[in-house]
């Protein structure tokens, strides 16, 4: 077929771009995600525990990461768009983890020096990542879909993009369920376990997001 | 000259904004603009496989196509379109490698010998035509209604008793599998 011939094709009939969608996509996929994720630690959790709503390191939790999602899903819709710059996303990612961080370290340091290892170790180190990635799962499963239906073409950032919203989306959920309240716990283990989401993203991505 | 002036890329920025916003005759021509610039693009990277050009720039347009929901109307679209073809063009050389399998350094031919690329011409070894024939019937139809013979959504509908958005959605699919067949099939 000659090339003249097959741009007539496509472009006969073709229509408008289908544009609203492609933005929304991504989006409804974390949410969709998010809310399988709380299903599925819920769920784990048995009965509801009765959350520490008074508690402001809670909020602290669930704030750091909620931002840590939104500002993973802002990187990825730009990297679902082909020749979009990477933007603000990755560097604010970054300046969240060093200021949780930051936080951390001072909640440590009006600690007496003995109380100190013992709250950054916290109860069940393992189960924080555990749980984390495990909720992280579904959510990346549908990001990566939503992901494969846009025009990726740095797989490999992509996939860390994805690996990191996910990462993001199930500690988040976690947090629901994770005894853990100390920011200098969630410091530590929280962005730990995110980080390691997005690196196994990473891993994943180029032979994931192929099209 | 690798880069033309402005005035083209202006032009071919107006076609595909009247493009997205639906206008068939202006894709066309936004498509053609964007084609012989990828054209170009892929022929100076693919010195050593001349014949594959033609393929890889089917193969191209039809992802530019499929996703040109992608395009941010912010940015240039050459920027969109260039950056789809070099993702597919290193998924060819991943594939296929720089050379080609069977590459012969071209230094080493006479003058007759070197391989020849008719500009003109655009044909494609492989043929798409078959590839079509090997749809689905249902997708079939609704790409020969709308796209070979140019119905639009209300004749074709009324011709094939399928509902417009139902024929849409066949073509999608129809592409997107034309899409697949024509990356696996790439030599």
């Amino acid at each position: 077929m000659r090339t003249e011939d097959l741009i007539t094709t496509l472009a006969r009939q073709a229509g408008p771009a289908p544009r609203a969608a492609v933005r929304r996509r991504l989006g409804l996929a974390l949410l969709g995600g998010l809310a399988l994720a709380l299903g599925l630690g819920g769920m784990q959790a048995g009965s509801p525990l009765p959350l520490p709503t008074g508690e402001p390191a809670f909020w602290l939790k669930l704030g750091y990461t909620a931002l840590l999602a939104g500002l993973a899903l802002a990187w990825l819709q730009r990297l679902g768009q082909p020749g979009q710059a990477a933007g603000p996303g990755p560097r604010l990612m970054a300046l969240a983890v060093l200021a949780m961080a930051g936080l951390g370290l001072l909640s440590l340091a009006a600690l007496p020096a003995g109380a100190r290892l013992g709250t950054v170790w916290g109860g069940d180190v393992w189960a924080c990542p555990r749980n984390v990635l495990g909720l992280a799962l579904p959510v990346f499963a549908l990001v990566a879909w939503a992901l494969r239906g846009l025009a990726p073409t740095r797989l490999r950032r992509a996939g860390l993009a994805a690996g990191l919203a996910a990462g993001a989306a199930g500690a988040f959920a976690y947090a629901f369920s994770c005894p853990e309240l100390a920011p200098a716990f969630v410091a530590v283990w929280y962005s730990a376990s995110i980080a390691v989401a997005g690196l196994l993203g990473a891993l994943v991505g180029p032979w994931l997001l192929r099209w | 000259m690798e880069d033309r002036p402005d005035a083209p890329d202006a032009r071919t920025e107006a076609l595909w904004r009247l493009a997205q916003a639906g206008d068939e005759h202006a894709y066309r021509q936004a498509l053609q603009a964007l084609a012989g610039r990828l054209r170009a693009y892929l022929r100076r990277r693919l010195t050593a496989q001349p014949d594959a050009v033609e393929d890889l720039l089917q193969d191209i347009l039809l992802a530019l196509h499929l996703q040109r929901g992608t395009h941010a109307p912010e940015l240039p679209v050459m920027n969109w379109a260039l950056s789809i073809a070099r993702y597919k063009l290193i998924d060819h050389w991943r594939r296929h490698g720089r050379r080609g399998g069977d590459a012969v350094d071209l230094d080493s031919l006479d003058e007759h010998e070197q391989p020849s690329v008719d500009h003109e011409a655009g044909l494609a070894r492989r043929d798409l035509a078959r590839l079509l024939a090997r749809l689905p019937a249902a997708q079939r139809r609704a790409i020969e209604l709308m796209k070979l013979e140019g119905l639009d959504g209300a004749e074709a509908s009324a011709r094939s008793g399928v509902s417009v958005s139902a024929l849409k959605v066949q073509v999608h699919r129809g592409l997107k599998q034309l899409a697949a067949w024509v990356r696996k099939e790439t030599p």
